[in-house]
């Protein structure tokens, strides 16, 4: 890990067995499947759920920031608590959830590398057993909007012809397929990408193991391949902003661009918007 | 009242914590696939192509009744649990009650408003193709 550009920002599944009764420490575990969690778990973890806990479940918003607060202080997390985020599907709702914590300003949060697959892969135990901490009065420092994009934000940074990276499929990207493959459509009404975006699919920042490629390997995906210059301005998109966020991760930490916006809108906002501008191959 | 309508009662009055508790105890109820359907599951016949979970099921109709077998991999639990959720609701009904079971389930169990319609996405697939099968295979009967 010591290449990347802020290694501070990934630990390893064996840095995690260490501080497993570390009061500094909480982990945090977060899956795309709802249940995987219960199933069982790192000692001593707590579950956040992307859709439960995260979102608004009215407005398409994240939870506000008293109801943040709120959902901290309800896992024990403090101001000054170092946040261990793993999950499944190498770290893909983990980095969402990373980039969440972020948005609300909390300063001590980190992955662990390889995420839950590594940790079953290395035989490393887990339990069923669901921690309870004392409850803290966490206070969330402020939004830091300047990881997030919205969609005139990105109309802005298309005028400055500044770089895009669309994370979606192949197919998505082009336009032949308006969802995931394997998912069904999920509400965009036309298929292409913004004007100017260069493709990189999220998971060829991972490793078959589900660890993070090396800086010389993810250089030169993004920067010898893709063209990214050291102080680009850069927006990430998916379909709803979480695959993104683990592109966001890698770009911000990893490689150490100074300035890279999620767009959570993603797909789903800008293929429907009227008049957007698209572009199809 | 038909199992299903049962199961339907039961989820509908959950809360969100029950709802989760009685889906991880499907998911764990799932019955071994028998040995007659491994060969096949193996060769990667049966599978549900449009759900990226590895889902398998082995549908038949015998004397009336719905003959139904399912494996899913135990990494993926809340698919695993509605899968073993229809074979409890299903195996061994009368036809006419799988054919007439509610076309949005989903919803009448409130899973999508519990879970969040990102995840629903599979298991409405394995659903229908539960359903089709059960019609091909009582058409052909």
């Amino acid at each position: 890990m010591a290449d990347y550009v802020h290694p501070e920002a990934l630990v390893s599944t064996e840095w995690v067995s260490e501080h497993l009764k570390d009061p500094s420490v909480r982990i945090v575990e977060s899956d795309e499947d709802v249940l995987l969690y219960d199933t069982g778990h790192i000692e001593g973890s707590v579950k956040i759920d992307w859709q439960a806990d995260l979102q608004d479940q009215t407005v398409r918003d994240y939870i506000d920031k008293v109801r943040f607060e709120k959902l901290l202080s309800e896992k024990g997390i403090a101001n000054d608590t170092t946040i261990v985020f793993y999950g499944d599907r190498n770290n893909w709702w983990a980095c969402y959830a990373f980039w969440v914590f972020k948005l609300f300003g909390h300063e001590k949060c980190v992955v662990m590398n390889g995420g839950r697959q590594k940790w079953v892969e290395e035989g490393r135990p887990l339990t069923k057993e669901v921690p309870s901490y004392p409850k803290t009065s966490y206070k969330s420092p402020g939004i830091d909007a300047s990881i997030r994009a919205f969609r005139d934000d990105v109309v802005k940074h298309l005028d400055g012809k500044k770089p895009l990276i669309d994370v979606r499929s192949p197919k998505e990207f082009t336009g032949e397929l308006l969802h995931m493959e394997a998912y069904p459509q999920e509400g965009a009404l036309r298929g292409g990408h913004i004007p100017g975006a260069k493709n990189v699919p999220w998971a060829t920042a991972a490793r078959e193991d589900g660890t993070f490629k090396s800086a010389d390997e993810l250089r030169g995906i993004y920067i010898e391949d893709k063209g990214l210059k050291e102080g680009d301005d850069v927006i990430a998109y998916c379909r709803i902003g979480e695959r993104s966020s683990h592109t966001w991760f890698v770009l911000t930490y990893l490689l150490g661009f100074g300035k890279v916006r999620n767009y959570d809108g993603s797909w789903t906002e800008w293929g429907n918007l009227v008049k957007a501008p698209i572009e199809k191959p | 009242m038909s199992r299903i309508q049962d199961i339907i009662e039961l989820f509908s009055e959950a809360d969100y914590q029950a709802t989760l508790g009685m889906l991880l105890d499907y998911s764990e109820s799932l019955p071994p696939l028998p040995e007659e359907f491994r060969e096949a599951r193996d060769a990667g016949f049966n599978r549900v192509a449009e759900c990226e979970t590895p889902v398998f099921v082995f549908v038949g109709v015998k004397n009336g009744a719905v003959d139904i077998h399912a494996d899913v991999a135990r990494e993926s639990p809340t698919v695993r649990g509605f899968v073993s959720l229809l074979v409890d609701a299903f195996d061994g009904a009368p036809v006419e009650e799988v054919l007439s079971a509610p076309e949005n389930l989903i919803h009448n169990l409130r899973l999508d408003s519990k879970l969040g319609t990102r995840r629903m996405y599979g298991l409405s697939a394995v659903y229908s193709r539960i359903k089709n099968e059960v019609k091909k295979a009582s058409d052909s009967a």
